[in-house]
């Protein structure tokens, strides 16, 4: 058996030119175009194996494509018409288990007694150092533990979260309210080397913190996914309209530079007590702008 | 009566398929669950996994992870390769790994369910109607 397609580049280049083949009268959008570059590394992947396999490159690279089918028909697998099936929200509601109730309730009750003991220490003052340690102690762990129980939760839009990254979460929490603390100790006098012992546990939940938010997939339930994009759908003006952005940017500039130069000739002539209003003045016409400007009634 | 068994194997295999055709989607999810991966990896790791038994077509895949994707259950991102084309890679999101929990408990129920019904006359239980009735 001849291979009349084995070119200078050898497979390597075959197999782009029978995926630039077999993509040819295809209509090209940016889905489309990426599409073929994902087809286009798996291919290269597969050419290696059956190269591997003692197939000579043209061969494998025919072989390749062929096993891909027809690319009409993968176009149209990969873009469905999308219509899914609709429930409407209220009757995918999820109610919060008894349990989870019961246990947040008592873990709150916790919590706010801890609090209770902080509030006599700084209003009476007889409770001893040890007392308020276990107070704060307290208030952190039912923190902490009602944080990671919430988010292991599944609620009408979220699935539950994995229990590590939950406990992640609120070893998050723990650390940071602990560290709070610590800094509430150094105030009430017990010394710097509380305000030390709390700065390091509060930089450790923002540094845990920060790599959980940071690592954080979806967790939403699909309903919801769909109807963030219907919403992102309606809201977009500004991406449809960059005159609208610009004239809504110059707008708000405006807007601020007069409220803020009210506030400041009130308060210089009137007082304190009637200046604020330019600033309220200022968020009022800030919120009738956007509600005039991104929601354009329909024609 | 073994060789007529030997002689159906093909359209037992079709029967196997179309039975986990409907299971594409979490089966994808189950490769994802480890590691991230890319679409030819997927492929062969399902191959693989059955021994090379059975694959699920490559078009298939390519319109499961779209589906996946606009469910929020996988996220994609392109990889850093020069050579050959980058690859694009999926990660399951938690949505995915709950989806998956969840199918899969459902899964195990099935099995059993199936399992209990289909061999119900070789087992016989506790209420097994008395002969002559």
């Amino acid at each position: 058996m001849t291979i009349p397609n084995d070119t200078v580049g050898g497979s390597g280049m075959d197999i782009h030119r029978l995926l630039d083949e077999a993509f040819a009268g295809v209509e090209m959008t940016p889905e489309r175009q990426d599409l073929k570059e994902e087809v286009r590394a798996n291919l290269v992947a597969r050419v290696a194996e059956l190269s591997a396999g003692g197939l000579s490159g043209g061969a494998a690279a025919r072989r390749a494509i062929e096993e891909l089918g027809d690319v009409h028909t993968m176009i149209d697998g990969a873009e469905p018409a999308g219509a899914a099936a609709a429930t409407a929200p209220w009757q995918r509601r999820v109610r919060p288990r008894p349990d989870f109730v019961l246990r947040t309730v008592v873990l709150s009750a916790a919590g706010a007694a801890g609090l209770a003991v902080l509030a006599l220490a700084a209003a009476v003052g007889d409770v001893p150092l040890g007392g308020e340690i276990a107070a704060g102690l307290a208030i952190a762990a039912t923190a902490g533990a009602v944080t990671a129980d919430t988010l292991r939760q599944e609620t009408t839009g979220n699935h539950p979260m994995p229990a590590e990254r939950a406990a992640a979460y609120g070893i998050g929490v723990v650390l940071a309210v602990a560290g709070l603390g610590g800094g509430w100790l150094y105030l009430r006098g017990d010394g710097l080397g509380w305000l030390i012992g709390g700065v390091a546990p509060v930089l450790a939940a923002v540094g845990l913190l920060s790599y959980l938010g940071a690592t954080q997939t979806n967790r939403h339930k699909e309903w919801v996914v769909r109807m963030n994009e219907s919403h992102a759908a309606v809201g977009d003006r500004f991406t449809e309209d960059p005159a609208a952005a610009a004239r809504f940017g110059v707008y708000t500039v405006v807007t601020w530079l007069v409220a803020v130069a009210g506030f400041v000739v009130l308060t210089l002539t009137v007082g304190w007590a009637w200046s604020w209003l330019a600033l309220v003045a200022g968020m009022v016409v800030m919120m009738l702008m956007i509600a005039r400007m991104m929601f354009v009634p329909r024609p | 009566m073994v060789e007529n068994i030997r002689d159906d194997s093909s359209s037992v295999d079709v029967l196997a398929a179309d039975l986990l055709r409907g299971h594409t989607d979490t089966i994808v999810l189950a490769m994802l669950r480890r590691d991230d991966s890319y679409g030819f990896e997927i492929f062969k790791r399902i191959r693989d996994a059955t021994g090379g038994r059975h694959e699920i077509k490559e078009a298939t895949l390519y319109a499961t992870y779209r589906r996946l994707m606009k469910d929020g259950l996988i996220e994609a991102y392109w990889g850093d390769e020069s050579q050959g084309g980058r690859r694009k890679y999926y990660r399951i999101t938690d949505a995915g790994r709950a989806v998956y929990r969840r199918n899969m408990a459902a899964w195990a129920l099935t099995r059993d369910l199936i399992d209990s019904l289909l061999e119900a006359d070789r087992s016989p239980g506790p209420h097994d109607p008395a002969p002559g009735r």
